[in-house]
């Protein structure tokens, strides 16, 4: 019986974007993913428990909040070098970041003096992690149907078949 | 008849000497055992080079990956965010469009399910205009 | 409409017009080159320097009558020669210099498999002409460019070993440090090779030797579609080199100046091409059987050889790129 798409009301999926180009982007990366970890991995749990946009929004308004918030820290605080190391990443093809060493270690420094944020090492990002997170396992995110009974054990006893199996011939 | 003795033109005694045919070439610059040499050496050097350079590109990689780790959240939350939009919008425009219709049930789910299904890029943007679409489906690959 | 427009017409043709271009003044430059090496001053009568030559030829043969021979295959004889300037002219756009037109991640299985279409062109002109000349030329053409293909294919296999992609922009990546040409030069050397044999060119030159054989599987063209043939082959040597300019000689972005990339990678190609035109002055031609002992008992096990070398020695010293 197909019910309805529910789709959530258009006030509530209005937030606050992050507008920034990509290369903004991946010059903050690092730094956005130790910041806002907490955000973030509650997202993306939720997004891998639920399996359904709609039930996660309130954790991605917290995502961008906490995005929107690390932006405008870092614009406050260190718009110069910023600006200089995406610009660097634009430079080139690609956004590499090794072409950047120079502006992204005056970044970091400037980041580390003003706002105490330190850069994460090589491999914290990647890392597996758990989450502590108040919100229930959902039930069945895939609404499947229930399962049905297993078959009764077979009373009796079970013999090999008397010709041997119909698939093979070379059993002996 | 054989009065005249006629001297026949004959080698000297005891033949002539060797002729010289070898090419008399100075030898010069490196001898090839030298130069195969110097060629093993320079792809030794070669190799060593492009070794620790693969291996600080894995690194390098791993770095590139961590940094879309931190990011995807932020997009996927976009993204999320983006197609309810859509989606609300086209539910309010089938309201429109099919309110003549008798029987017309808005939003009806097309699958036999209540779980979420990811709407393909046709069904959000069949309402919009078709250079939507396409911008949607190939905007990455062309440069403008 | 504008949109269009600048995708289909004009970004294509921002990279024709510069190829056809170079291809123009290549053959100038071959000619010069040519007559300097022999004590002569080749051409300099048309322009200062000879420079209009090239224009004064190319509107030569185009104002010449087309001969198409009664006995030819009307529609196959005119289709050879375009379908080679295509070909010729679309391998130029996955090239990264150093943006492609097309950026492709399998840019050089395109590139194989595009040229390994050129010997379509070859063989359907002299079967085309309806001439005994012109089918066994094309015939021994494609024997010698398939066979030159192999040794290709497996040089750019062991390439791909180092770089782990068949992106090529990647091998600006894994160039940066140190060319490739340094680890790999016994390599370097049989593509050079290859790639002469592959573009017909001196001294493997057997299917179009002008004097002995009658210039090959296009003796029967003339005007326009001969010089179709003529641009295909100059931008098949033009797209050789640069292609081995990207594979074996490291092409990266210039960090402070990216403008210069191109002239970068396209000063390594002339570099490449002069020096075709040098091997042209200086060797003999191969007879039939040497050519074909070279490929395939020459280069054929060594490049197995050495592409079994350079799997296992990545892996062994822990020196694979990222993503193999």
């Amino acid at each position: 019986m197909p019910g309805s798409v529910e789709v959530p009301a258009l006030q509530d999926l209005t937030v606050d974007e992050v507008n920034v180009s990509s290369a903004v982007l991946k010059a903050a990366a690092h730094h956005y993913g130790s910041q806002c970890d907490k955000a973030n991995k509650e997202f993306m749990l939720c997004r891998w428990e639920e399996k359904d946009p709609r039930k996660c929004l309130e954790e991605g308004k917290k995502v961008n909040e906490c995005a929107i918030n690390f932006f405008r820290q870092i614009k406050g605080n260190c718009p110069e070098s910023f600006t200089e190391y995406w610009t660097c990443l634009d430079y080139c093809n690609l956004h590499e970041l090794r072409h950047c060493r120079k502006q992204q270690k005056e970044f970091d420094n400037c980041v580390l003096d003003k706002l105490g944020w330190e850069r994460p090492d090589l491999g914290n990002l990647s890392k597996v992690t758990k989450v502590a997170t108040s919100r229930p396992l959902p039930e069945n995110p895939y609404h499947s149907r229930a399962r049905p009974e297993p078959n009764p054990a077979i009373e009796g006893p079970l013999e090999p078949a008397k010709h041997g199996s119909r698939v093979f011939f070379w059993n002996w | 008849m054989a009065s005249a003795k006629v001297k026949q033109d004959m080698p000297p005694p005891g033949g002539y000497g060797p002729v010289q045919y070898k090419r008399n070439l100075p030898t010069r610059g490196l001898s090839g055992y030298s130069m195969f040499g110097i060629g093993i050496g320079v792809m030794i050097f070669g190799y060593w080079r492009i070794v620790k350079w693969n291996r600080e590109r894995r690194r390098l990689l791993i770095e590139d990956l961590e940094a879309r780790i931190a990011l995807l959240p932020l997009l996927q939350a976009e993204s999320d965010r983006r197609t309810l939009r859509l989606m609300r919008e086209n539910l309010e425009e089938e309201a429109v469009i099919m309110k003549d219709v008798p029987g017309w049930k808005v939003g009806e789910n097309m699958f036999h399910t209540d779980r979420w299904v990811s709407p393909t890029l046709d069904e959000l943007y069949n309402l919009r205009l078709r250079e939507e679409l396409i911008q949607k489906k190939f905007d990455f690959l062309k440069y403008m | 409409m504008l949109h269009i427009l600048i995708t289909h017409v004009i970004n294509p043709l921002a990279y024709i017009v510069p190829v056809l271009l170079a291809v123009a003044f290549l053959t100038l430059i071959e000619r010069k080159v040519l007559g300097y090496m022999q004590l002569r001053k080749g051409p300099n009568v048309v322009g200062p320097y000879g420079l209009l030559q090239p224009i004064a030829d190319g509107v030569k043969l185009f104002i010449k009558e087309p001969i198409r021979p009664s006995t030819s295959s009307p529609f196959l004889f005119l289709a050879a020669p375009a379908l080679a300037l295509t070909l010729a002219l679309t391998l130029w756009a996955p090239m990264p210099l150093p943006h492609p037109v097309t950026d492709m991640n399998l840019s050089m299985l395109f590139i194989l498999a595009l040229s390994s279409l050129a010997v379509y062109s070859i063989l359907g002109s002299g079967w085309a002409s309806n001439s005994k000349y012109a089918l066994i030329g094309a015939l021994r053409a494609v024997a010698q460019t398939i066979s030159y293909e192999v040794a290709l294919g497996l040089i750019l296999l062991s390439t791909i070993m180092f770089t782990g992609g068949f992106t090529l922009s990647m091998f600006s990546t894994t160039q940066e440090a140190i060319w490739l040409l340094a680890p790999a030069w016994p390599l370097a050397a049989m593509w050079y090779t290859s790639t002469l044999a592959e573009t017909n060119r001196a001294p493997f030159d057997l299917t179009e030797g002008e004097s002995e054989l009658v210039s090959g599987f296009n003796v029967e063209y003339a005007g326009g579609p001969f010089a179709l043939f003529f641009l295909a082959e100059y931008a098949n040597i033009l797209f050789m080199n640069t292609l081995s300019a990207i594979l074996f000689m490291g092409t990266s972005c210039f960090l402070m100046f990216p403008e210069l990339t191109t002239a970068n990678i396209m000063m390594k190609a002339a570099l490449l091409s002069a020096l075709f035109l040098w091997v042209r002055a200086s060797y003999p031609r191969f007879r039939y059987d040497q050519l074909m002992h070279l490929v395939w008992k020459n280069f054929l096990p060594l490049t197995l050889a050495l592409i079994l070398w350079h799997l296992s020695m990545p892996v062994s010293t822990a020196g694979l790129p990222p993503q193999l």
